[in-house]
């Protein structure tokens, strides 16, 4: 075991130069890919972060305008029925005939 | 927000690297803290939001990051593409980094990682290949800086000789002189795996390269 490990040793202090150096450029390519990809995740994080925040105000308000306009609606359309509701009764007439004479009653 | 020195060039920034990586047998019974004042401010800045400050640690692991991904893959534009991303994935993934605990061995696990992924794949891919043509050759060896002597490119040979785990697994302890306790965090293998894959290396390389060493083939 102990020759084994002698052997690996000496493996060890001749193998240390098979390390792969990256040149200049390669080790600036690669850094300036991670910055600029931080860059753009930073970036999409904020647009997620006011995603996460807008969308349910977004959505509260969307359901406030439905309910007012549907109230609104609502609202109109009941006061319209009402109206020819009394326009109806008010101009229909009922002609009521006796002995001859006819009477209209409003 | 931290002021750090940016990109202080692989020297300096080395020299703190270099306590973390060598002797890594001794490191075992070191303690895990991060030795580096510079280091632990910048992972607390990064932490903090400032993205600037992980140019820093970009800087302090670039060049053993891309060795230890070259040494998986054998290929200097797939060793790139590893550390960027593996740098990308560790920034994306900082807030799970625990404070005061170093960087390097973080790293170098996600780079493994990110490593035997593109290895499993490009196994996926030559099994759907029609395999009547001779096998492309796995070394890269041009990517490797001019090696000065017969015995480490004896040795590099004997290594890429190696099957797949035994090859990746010996390239980390004897290229990049990581422990087995490193080498099992980071390929996610168990620490007896990772023996029994060194000892089949030892025995295969042994016999390969016994004239280089002395000639002993117990």
């Amino acid at each position: 075991m102990t020759d084994n490990d002698d052997f690996f040793d000496r493996l060890r202090t001749n193998a240390r130069q098979l390390r792969y150096e990256p040149d200049e450029m390669m080790s600036i390519r690669i850094a300036a890919r991670v910055r600029e990809r931080i860059a753009a995740e930073s970036q999409s994080g904020i647009a997620l972060v006011l995603a996460r925040w807008f969308r349910p105000v977004v959505a509260s308000l969307a359901t406030l305008a439905l309910v007012a306009t549907l109230g609104i609606q609502w609202a109109e359309q009941s006061h319209d029925a009402a109206a020819s509701l009394d326009t109806m009764t008010s101009t229909q007439t009922v002609d009521i005939s006796v002995g001859g004479d006819t009477f209209s009653v409003e | 927000m931290t002021s750090l020195p940016m990109f202080e060039g692989a020297g300096a920034g080395s020299l703190g690297f270099d306590r973390l990586v060598f002797g890594v047998e001794k490191a075992r019974t070191r303690s895990a803290a991060n030795e580096d004042p510079i280091e632990a401010r910048a992972i607390a800045a990064v932490k903090a939001g400032d993205a600037g400050a992980y140019d820093y640690l970009v800087s302090k692991y670039m060049k053993r990051v891309v060795s230890i991904a070259w040494g998986v893959v054998r290929n200097a534009a797939d060793a790139e593409d590893l550390a960027q991303e593996a740098f990308v994935k560790a920034f994306e993934n900082i807030g799970r980094f625990k404070t005061g605990e170093p960087f390097g061995p973080w790293i170098y696990r996600i780079v493994t990682n990110l490593g035997l992924d593109v290895m499993k794949h490009r196994k996926r891919f030559r099994h759907e290949e029609i395999t009547d043509s001779a096998p492309a050759a796995r070394g890269d060896r041009a990517d490797l800086p001019a090696i000065s002597n017969e015995l480490a490119e004896r040795i590099d040979r004997g290594i890429e000789s190696l099957p797949e785990m035994q090859r990746i697994v010996a390239r980390l302890f004897l290229v990049e002189e990581f422990g087995h306790a490193e080498i099992a965090k980071m390929t996610g293998l168990s620490e007896g795996t990772v023996r029994s894959h060194l000892s089949l290396a030892r025995g295969k390389l042994k016999e390969k390269l016994a004239d280089l060493h002395g000639g002993s083939n117990d």
